[in-house]
C-alpha cells in the first residue's frame, strides 16, 4: 500500500478510454496499477442511463427527486443556482446552468471511477438562497461573470461559507466578467481578499500532482485551435481564505473545466485539457472534503 | 436494664452467658427427684384428703401452687450454680488503647470534649474504673492515631493525630503484649477508622489468640446539625482544557432541604460555583460540577461549602484534591475509507486543540492514501500500521467508513489488542462500510465494539434513517456529551441540533456497555444507539453510529459551538486514561510528613508487554529541591509491577520521576506528584461509629460500652478475659428472684383461699 502520487498519466489513459473506448495498460503509471482498472467501453455503456434520469423540476432548475433524501449519500455534486442576467444552459435557466446537467453527470461518473467516493449518481442544483444548501458542503458555480445575486443569495452564500462550506468557481473569462464576479463576492465578503493560489499549495497535490495551471478551452474554441475566450487571457487559480487561514473558495479564472468534463468523451476534444480538468476536479474535491 | 437483671438474678447477664449451669448439692439427681416426688405426692394427697368446702377445681389449683412451691424449694436445695473461668487477679495484663487523634477534641452538644471521659475514668486515685481495673489487672497504656505506641499515662496524650488506624493500634498492642498473659484489650475511641487497611486483617489474629477487645465508644451517635463533603470524584490526571464533570457527594444531618453553594477554587481563583439542594434530612446528594482546567502541571483544587449557622463541625465542609493537568500533544490515528465530510469537520473541530494531534490516513482510491498531520514523511508511508509497535505509537484509533476486508487478519487482531493490551481508545464511526454493513461481524474487532452487530442491512440502497439525537440519563452525566458552557441545559442543547442520518441500524449494546446518546425516528420501531462505549481490557471502545455529525456544524447558527465542543470532548475522552508503556503512580495522592507511601511503577516494552527484568529508578525531588534516587523493585506478584516505599519528610509537593531501562536501553519514563500536608480526615465522619466498635467487640469475644455503662467493664473482663484463669463457682440458690417467686406462690395460694372463702 504505497502512497501513489503520479497518477496524471492514469487519468490521461482514462480520458482516452472515455473518448475512444480503449483500455490502455496502466502498469507503468502506478506503483500498484492493478488497482486502477480502466473502465473503457464498459464506462461508456454505463453512461447511457444517465440521460434518462427522471428529475423533479422547479423554477430554479432540477431538484433532487423527492424519493432521494438528502443525506443518504455522503457526497452530492451540487451546482449553485444563482440569479443572473446572462445566457443559460439547461432550459435557459440562467448562466448558473451552463453545461448542466451533462457536465455534472459526466464529471460525477468519472470522478467516482477515479476517487473512492460514495457519491449520489446525479446532478443536484440548489439555490444559494435555499437553506438546504448547507447540507452540501461543496458547491460548484459556473459563469459567475453573468451573476447578479439577490440579497438572500448573498446572505445564503456567506452563511454557507462561514459554516465551513467550500465553493468551486469555474468558467468565466476576461476582466468584465471578473469584475462582475468580484462585485458579487464583495457583497458576500466586503473585506476578504482574493489571492492567487500558487502551485505550491496543497490543493495541487491533494490527489494528483499538478505542476502547471492550464487554460482549458470550451469545446467550440478547440475546434478553432484556440484555448482562450478573450484576447490575451491567461488562466489563473485564485482563492479566498477564512479567518483561520483555510481555503474556502477556489476560483478557476480564464478557463473552463466544466466544458472539458462535459466533452471529455468527444474524440475532438484535446486529451491534455480533459485530463487536466479531471485532475483538477479530483484534487478540489479531495481537498475540500479533507481540509 | 442490666441493673434490674442483676438485682433479681444476682449476676449480670454476661455471667449467665459465660457460665455453665450446675447443681452443687451432694447426692445424685435421682435421689433428689425421688425426694421431690415424695414431697409433691404428700402435698397433693393432703389436698385430696382435706376437702372441707372446697371444690375439685379449688383443690387442683391449691395443690398445683403448693407443688410448685415445693419444687422451688427442692431446686434451691439442689444448690444451683454457674461454673465459669475467671482471671486470676494481678496475674494478667490488660492493654488500654486510647485514641489520640484530633477528633477526640470535638465537643458534644453540651460543650464537653470527648477527652473528658479519659479524665473521669483514668485519673489515678480518683477514678473508680481505673481502680477496679488496677485491682484486677496489670495495665499497659497505649496511644494511637495513625500509629500506636506505649505511654505511661494520660499525660503523654496530645490529641493531634490526623488519622486513626484502629487495626494498626490493635496489631501494635497485641504484638507488644504477646509475651505476657493477656486478658484483653480495651479500645477507647470514637471509632472513626480512616485507614485504607481493612480491619479484618487485625481482628483475625486476635481471634486466633483468643484476646477479646472491649471497646468504649466516645462521642455522639449523631452530630447535628452538620454538613460534610463526603467524596470528590475526580481523575488523577486530565488533558489541559478538557471538560471535566466532577461528582461531589454531600451529606448533612439537621440541614435538610437547604440550598448551599459549592465553591471550587485553586490557589489563584474561583473555578466554578454550583448551588446544590441538600435534599431530605440525612440523605446524601451528589452535586455535579463542570470544570475546565488550563495550565499544565500539578494542581490542587479545593471544594468547599461555606459553614452554615450552628454547624457543629466546620472543618469537614471542604476537600482538597490533586490533579495533574497534562499538556502533551496526544496522537490519534484516524483511518477513513473514503473522502467524507465527517473527516473534514472533525479535523476542523479539533484544529485549535493543542493537545490533540489528529493524524489522518484517508483512502482516496484503492491503494492510494492521503496523509495529514503526520509528524514526518515516513509516518504511515506504507499505509495502516502493520506492526504493533507502529500502531501502539498512537494513543487512540478512529476507524471511519472502512470495510473489515481492508485489513489483514493480523491487523484486525492487532486492533483488538490495541484496546485490550495497549489500553488504547477505539472509536468506530458510522458509514456504509462500518459495523455490520462493513463486514465487521465475526472479526476480532467485533468483540471489542460496545454495540451488537446484527445482519447487514439488505437491499440495493441499504438502510437509511434520519434521527433526532438525545442524551440518555447516563449521557446527561457524562462529560463527553455536555454541550453547554457550564453543564446546564444539556438536553435543551441537544434538542436544538438538527437531525442527522444513520446507515447502520444498531439498537442493541453489549452487556456492560453504556449508551450516552440515542436516536429516534418516527420511521423506526426502536431507538437507535448513537454513542455507546464500554471498557475492554485495559482500554475502551466507543461507537458513534452517525454518518454526518457535520450537520451539527453546517446547519445551526454560526455561534453554536456544539459540533466543535462535542468532538473535542469525545476525542479527549478517547485518549483520556490511555496508559503509557511505563507509568508511575502513588497509592495515595496526599500524605502527611513521615507517613509511608508506595510508589508503584508499571513497566512494559514498546508493545506493552510487561517487563520484569527492567532496572527502574525513582528520582524524587522534595519541595525544597533535595533530590533522592531510589531503586524500585519488581514485586514478583504481578508482571511488570515495581514498588518502593517512601516516607516524605517535608511539607509540600514532591515530584516523582521514574525511569525504566533494560539492557542499557531506556524503556520509558513517567512522572507523578505527591503532596504532603496536614490532614483534616479526622473531622470527616466525626460521629461515634458504634457499628464498627460493636463489630470489633463481637468478633473478638469482647463487649461494647459507652461511658454510661463502662463501670462493669472490670468485672466483665474478669469473667470473659483470657490469660491465667481459675474455675469459680457462683451460687444461684440465693437469687432474689427465687425468693420473690416463693413469696409469690405462697401469696397466690393464700389469696386464692381468701377469694374462694376457704380461710
Amino acid at each position: 500500500m504505497r502512497l501513489t502520487c503520479k497518477a496524471s498519466s492514469t487519468l490521461a489513459v482514462f480520458a482516452v478510454s472515455l473518448s475512444v473506448g480503449a483500455c490502455e495498460p496502466l502498469a507503468d503509471a502506478l506503483e500498484e496499477p492493478t488497482q486502477f482498472v480502466s473502465p473503457g467501453s464498459e464506462l461508456m455503456a454505463q453512461q447511457a442511463p444517465q440521460v434518462q434520469r427522471p428529475t423533479a423540476s422547479g423554477a430554479r432548475g432540477p431538484r433532487m427527486d423527492p424519493s432521494e433524501a438528502s443525506g443518504r449519500w455522503p457526497f452530492y455534486w451540487t451546482r449553485a443556482a444563482y440569479s443572473g442576467y446572462g445566457r443559460g444552459g439547461w432550459g435557459r435557466g440562467g448562466s448558473w446552468a451552463t453545461d448542466f446537467p451533462k457536465g455534472d453527470r459526466q464529471f460525477l461518473f468519472v470522478l467516482k471511477r477515479l476517487v473512492r467516493l460514495d457519491a449520489h449518481d446525479w446532478e443536484n442544483a440548489v439555490s444559494l438562497a435555499d437553506p438546504v444548501l448547507r447540507r452540501f458542503p461543496v458547491i460548484y458555480m459556473v459563469e459567475p461573470g453573468y451573476m447578479d445575486m439577490t440579497d438572500s443569495e448573498v446572505a445564503g452564500l456567506r452563511r454557507f461559507l462561514d459554516a465551513g462550506g467550500f465553493l468551486i468557481v469555474d468558467d468565466f473569462w476576461g476582466m468584465r466578467e471578473w469584475n462582475v464576479f468580484e462585485y458579487n463576492m464583495r457583497r458576500v465578503y466586503p473585506e476578504r481578499p482574493i489571492v492567487d493560489i500558487r502551485l505550491d499549495h496543497k490543493i495541487y497535490s491533494a490527489y494528483y500532482d499538478i505542476e502547471e495551471v492550464k487554460q482549458v478551452p470550451a469545446i467550440g474554441f478547440t475546434r478553432r485551435g484556440s484555448t482562450a475566450e478573450c484576447w490575451g487571457c491567461e488562466p489563473e487559480v485564485k482563492g479566498m481564505y477564512d479567518d483561520e487561514g483555510r481555503l474556502m473558495v477556489i476560483i478557476n479564472f480564464n478557463t473552463d473545466l466544466g466544458d472539458a468534463w462535459e466533452w471529455a468523451e468527444d474524440p475532438s476534444y484535446p486529451l491534455q485539457y480533459s485530463t487536466y480538468a479531471y485532475e483538477m476536479g479530483a484534487n478540489m474535491i479531495v481537498y475540500a472534503m479533507s481540509h | 436494664m442490666d441493673r434490674i437483671f442483676e438485682f433479681f438474678f444476682k449476676y449480670r447477664p454476661l455471667v449467665f452467658e459465660q457460665g455453665d449451669f450446675t447443681f452443687a448439692a451432694p447426692g445424685t439427681v435421682r435421689m433428689w427427684l425421688i425426694a421431690a416426688g415424695v414431697v409433691g405426692a404428700a402435698a397433693v394427697a393432703s389436698y385430696t384428703v382435706a376437702r372441707a368446702k372446697s371444690t375439685v377445681f379449688d383443690r387442683r389449683i391449691m395443690a398445683g401452687l403448693r407443688v410448685a412451691l415445693f419444687a422451688l424449694l427442692v431446686f434451691c436445695l439442689l444448690q444451683p450454680a454457674l461454673i465459669l473461668s475467671t482471671v486470676v487477679p494481678q496475674q494478667n495484663f490488660v492493654g488500654v488503647l486510647i485514641d489520640d487523634s484530633q477528633s477526640m477534641l470535638l465537643l458534644d452538644e453540651s460543650g464537653t470534649p470527648r477527652t473528658s471521659f479519659l479524665q473521669d475514668a483514668f485519673t489515678p486515685d480518683e477514678s473508680e474504673l481505673l481502680t477496679a481495673l488496677s485491682d484486677r489487672f496489670v495495665l499497659r497504656f497505649f496511644r494511637f492515631s495513625d500509629v500506636a505506641s506505649r505511654i505511661d499515662g494520660l499525660g503523654d496524650l496530645t490529641f493531634d493525630g490526623t488519622h486513626t488506624d484502629l487495626g494498626g493500634a490493635l496489631d501494635a498492642a497485641r504484638e507488644e503484649l504477646s509475651g505476657v498473659p493477656l486478658s484483653g484489650l480495651i479500645l477507647i475511641t470514637d471509632g472513626a477508622h480512616n485507614s485504607d487497611r481493612p480491619l479484618t486483617e487485625s481482628l483475625v489474629p486476635l481471634q486466633a489468640a483468643g484476646v477479646p477487645v472491649f471497646t468504649v465508644g466516645l462521642g455522639e451517635e449523631v452530630v447535628a446539625p452538620d454538613i460534610e463533603m463526603g467524596r470528590v470524584e475526580i481523575p488523577r490526571s486530565v488533558l489541559e482544557g478538557s471538560a471535566l464533570v466532577v461528582d461531589v457527594v454531600v451529606t448533612q444531618i439537621g440541614l435538610g432541604r437547604r440550598t448551599v453553594p459549592i465553591i471550587v477554587e485553586d490557589d489563584l481563583k474561583i473555578l466554578a460555583e454550583e448551588t446544590v439542594d441538600l435534599g431530605p434530612d440525612g440523605e446524601p446528594v451528589v452535586a455535579r460540577i463542570s470544570l475546565k482546567l488550563e495550565g499544565e502541571g500539578p494542581r490542587r483544587i479545593h471544594f468547599r461549602i461555606p459553614p452554615q449557622s450552628g454547624e457543629r463541625v466546620e472543618r469537614n465542609n471542604a476537600r482538597t484534591v490533586q490533579i495533574e493537568v497534562r499538556g502533551e500533544r496526544e496522537k490519534i490515528l484516524y483511518l477513513e475509507g473514503e473522502p467524507r465530510f465527517e473527516l473534514k469537520f472533525m479535523r476542523r473541530a479539533v484544529a485549535d486543540d493543542e493537545n490533540i494531534q489528529l493524524v489522518i490516513l484517508q483512502r482516496t482510491a484503492e491503494g492510494k492514501f492521503l496523509r495529514l498531520e503526520i509528524s514526518d514523511s515516513t509516518e504511515l508511508q506504507f499505509g495502516f500500521p502493520a506492526s504493533r509497535e507502529e500502531l501502539y505509537h498512537y494513543r487512540s484509533l478512529i476507524i471511519g467508513s472502512v470495510e473489515a476486508s481492508f485489513f489483514a487478519h493480523d491487523q484486525l487482531q492487532m486492533i483488538a489488542d490495541f484496546v485490550s493490551e495497549r489500553g488504547g481508545g477505539l472509536l468506530m464511526l458510522g458509514g456504509r462500510s462500518a459495523f455490520a454493513e462493513g463486514g465487521w461481524a465475526g472479526t476480532p474487532v467485533e468483540e471489542v465494539m460496545p454495540v451488537v452487530l446484527g445482519e447487514p442491512a439488505g437491499g440495493e440502497e441499504g438502510f437509511f434513517a434520519e434521527i433526532v439525537v438525545k442524551p440518555t440519563p447516563a449521557g446527561l452525566a457524562h462529560a463527553a456529551v455536555q454541550l453547554g458552557e457550564d453543564g446546564e441545559g444539556v438536553s435543551e442543547r441537544w434538542d436544538s441540533l438538527p437531525p442527522v442520518t444513520i446507515v447502520n441500524p444498531i439498537s442493541e449494546v453489549r452487556l456492560g456497555a453504556t449508551v450516552l446518546l440515542t436516536g429516534t425516528s418516527p420511521d423506526l420501531p426502536d431507538d437507535q444507539v448513537v454513542l455507546a462505549f464500554q471498557r475492554y481490557g485495559r482500554g475502551k471502545s466507543i461507537a458513534m453510529t452517525v454518518q454526518d455529525s457535520w450537520l451539527w456544524q453546517m446547519i445551526p447558527a454560526l455561534e453554536d459551538q456544539s459540533h466543535e465542543t462535542f468532538w473535542k470532548q469525545v476525542l479527549r475522552w478517547l485518549i483520556d486514561g490511555v496508559p503509557e508503556s511505563v507509568e508511575v503512580v502513588t497509592d495515595q495522592e496526599q500524605v502527611e510528613p513521615g507517613e509511608s507511601v508506595r510508589i508503584i511503577a508499571t513497566v512494559g516494552d514498546s508493545t506493552y508487554i510487561e517487563v520484569n527484568d527492567a532496572s527502574v529508578t525513582a528520582r524524587i525531588t522534595s519541595p525544597s529541591g533535595l533530590i533522592e534516587e531510589v531503586p524500585v523493585e519488581w514485586t514478583v506478584e504481578r508482571d511488570g509491577e515495581y514498588v518502593v516505599e517512601f516516607r516524605p519528610s517535608e511539607l509540600g509537593e514532591y515530584e516523582v520521576e521514574i525511569t525504566a531501562e533494560r539492557d542499557g536501553n531506556t524503556l520509558g519514563s513517567d512522572r507523578t506528584y505527591l503532596y504532603t500536608a496536614a490532614s483534616d480526615e479526622e473531622y470527616f465522619g466525626a460521629n461515634r461509629h458504634t457499628q464498627t466498635l460493636r463489630r470489633i467487640a463481637d468478633e473478638t469475644g469482647g463487649q461494647f460500652y459507652t461511658p454510661e455503662d463502662v463501670a462493669s467493664l472490670p468485672d466483665d473482663i474478669r469473667i470473659t478475659g483470657a490469660g491465667v484463669t481459675l474455675v469459680e463457682q457462683m451460687a444461684l440458690w440465693d437469687m432474689p428472684f427465687l425468693f420473690f417467686l416463693m413469696l409469690t406462690l405462697m401469696g397466690a395460694e393464700w389469696g386464692f383461699r381468701r377469694l374462694r372463702g376457704l380461710v
